[in-house]
């Protein structure tokens, strides 16, 4: 599902192609030595701003491509992109008939009888551009860019869990948890996090934060001395760092996580623990531990890179990085639950499919 | 030669997987299997009474014309409306009594008149939605009389 419906608008990518060589000595590697982000009155770089996270890069590196696109590879995905985006948006036959019985062939949570119109959707339409590098996927460490794989004690617990959505379920269209595990639908509280409007999909609150590959990619940082709040517009996420405080307690637990910062030169390091065993990142436990930095790139872009470790899950830390380029857009408010008729459909279908299927075992 | 019938093979190959991925709409964001029954598509045609500007999806509600000439409400379903907002796109956009035709499948609770809305057009076919963003975005001013602008073009 993520990468099927990509935006379709060049212009950007236009920008991206065109930019002279050497593109890597416009975006410096060391931005600090080089550059002197805007600074807030205590002297700290001022990260403000409101952000749109969409890209076509996706966290996972995919099979057989290099780290760093070259320009006509870039192009050429980009455009491709582009094209599928614009025929979505072609007139149809107005004097059509009904889609077919028994489905229309869609997968995942489109779930046979097929999703929105790329009308609705606002992913990104080029890759993420790192160190002037356009880069393949957001994992850059390991080197191979993927996730490691879990270790075997966590896929034995996430296979034993998976009647127990996590928060980025959606994402994964052939998790079996979403829809076939046992229990997966007996009560609202089974359902994913992002279907019950409590976090956003696929961890565009994070931490870490990564891209919803659909729409509302929009992010707010707010800055004062004391304190650091993220938020994400997708499902109405607001996080807030303290900065330079203690962790709390470790008996509280955070849907988020508890998150703490502190300087590093001119980079916000931002370290979250405590979170709970609800939301599960990528399988994870609530022992998991992210490690943000946000630095300035430009006047107009973040650099965002996290790592992410927890050693009940893999065998080794994780690292991951993208550019945040500012937008002139808004974020919208997101109120999510008045207007949820889809949860109440989804659970009284699931009744329904007890009720025909407890008449059809008597009938036999 | 070889080369290039083998080129040739691959980008029909290619082109039929955009035509085929094109024309379908996109995933869900939840879990449609369970919402919507596969067994029970729908085709109403009919005029924008309301539109539930909410999220996390908006809800178009359709009056149609029965075949015994009485008269149905139905709700379809669609995305975020941020996404529109954000295009400059808003409930006056759609004003009430626009004529559109959806196709769908009805929510699997038949008691309820609720369906997906895979495609909503105007009676021609053109899309009310269209998914450019940026300069692209279609003028607000061109709904719903006509003049889609075809982003990109």
């Amino acid at each position: 599902m993520r990468h099927l419906f990509l935006a379709g608008v060049p212009a950007m990518a236009a920008l991206l192609l065109w930019t002279p060589d050497p593109v890597a000595a416009q975006t410096p590697k060391s931005p600090a030595k080089t550059y002197s982000p805007r600074r807030m009155a205590n002297g700290h770089p001022d990260l403000q701003g409101t952000y749109d996270l969409a890209t076509i890069t996706p966290l996972d590196r995919p099979f057989g491509t290099n780290a760093v696109y070259t320009k006509e590879e870039a192009h050429k995905r980009e455009t491709a992109a582009a094209l599928q985006r614009e025929q979505g948006d072609q007139a149809i036959k107005g004097d059509r008939t009904a889609p077919p019985k028994g489905g229309d062939g869609s997968i995942g949570p489109a779930g046979n009888v097929g999703g929105y119109n790329t009308g609705w959707l606002d992913p990104g339409s080029t890759y993420t551009m790192v160190n002037g590098e356009i880069r393949s996927s957001i994992v850059v460490d390991p080197p191979d860019g993927r996730v490691p794989p879990m270790i075997p004690a966590a896929i034995q617990r996430t296979t034993a869990g998976r009647a127990r959505p996590t928060s980025d379920a959606q994402e994964n269209a052939n998790d079996p948890g979403l829809e076939k595990a046992p229990g997966a639908y007996d009560d609202p509280e089974r359902r994913p996090l992002g279907e019950r409007c409590l976090l956003g999909f696929g961890s565009t609150s994070g931490p870490p934060a990564l891209p919803d590959y659909f729409y509302n990619n929009l992010h707010q940082i707010v800055q004062t001395p004391d304190a650091v709040m993220i938020l994400t517009e997708m499902v109405h996420d607001a996080r807030i760092v303290r900065m330079n405080a203690q962790h709390l307690p470790k008996n509280i637990r955070l849907w988020m996580g508890d998150s703490v910062g502190r300087w590093e030169g001119d980079t916000l390091v931002i370290d979250t623990t405590n979170f709970t065993n609800k939301t599960r990142f990528r399988g994870s436990t609530e022992n998991l531990h992210v490690v943000e930095r946000f630095s300035r790139i430009d006047d107009r872009t973040l650099l965002y890179r996290f790592t992410v470790e927890d050693p009940e899950t893999w065998a080794r830390p994780w690292t991951g990085e993208y550019a945040w380029p500012a937008t002139n857009g808004h974020i919208y408010e997101y109120a999510c639950h008045e207007g949820n008729y889809a949860l109440t459909d989804i659970m009284k279908g699931a009744r329904l499919r007890e009720k025909e299927q407890a008449s059809a075992k008597a009938a036999r | 030669m070889r080369t290039r019938l083998l080129t040739t093979i691959l980008y029909i190959v290619v082109a039929l997987l955009t035509a085929f991925t094109a024309l379908r709409p996109a995933a869900a964001h939840h879990a449609f299997g369970s919402e919507f029954d596969a067994n029970a598509p729908v085709l109403l045609k009919g005029k924008i009474v309301k539109i539930e500007w909410v999220n996390p999806h908006t809800w178009i509600h359709v009056e149609i014309t029965k075949d015994d000439g009485a008269k149905e409400v139905w709700m379809v379903e669609g995305g975020s409306p941020n996404t529109l907002l954000r295009r400059g796109a808003n409930k006056n956009t759609f004003p009430v009594g626009t004529d559109v035709v959806v196709d769908g499948y009805q929510a699997r609770d038949h008691s309820e008149k609720r369906a997906n809305a895979r495609n909503v057009t105007f009676p021609d076919g053109r899309k009310l939605f269209l998914g450019s963003t940026g300069t692209g975005a279609p003028n607000p001013d061109d709904f719903p009389t006509g003049k889609i602008k075809t982003p990109n073009k």
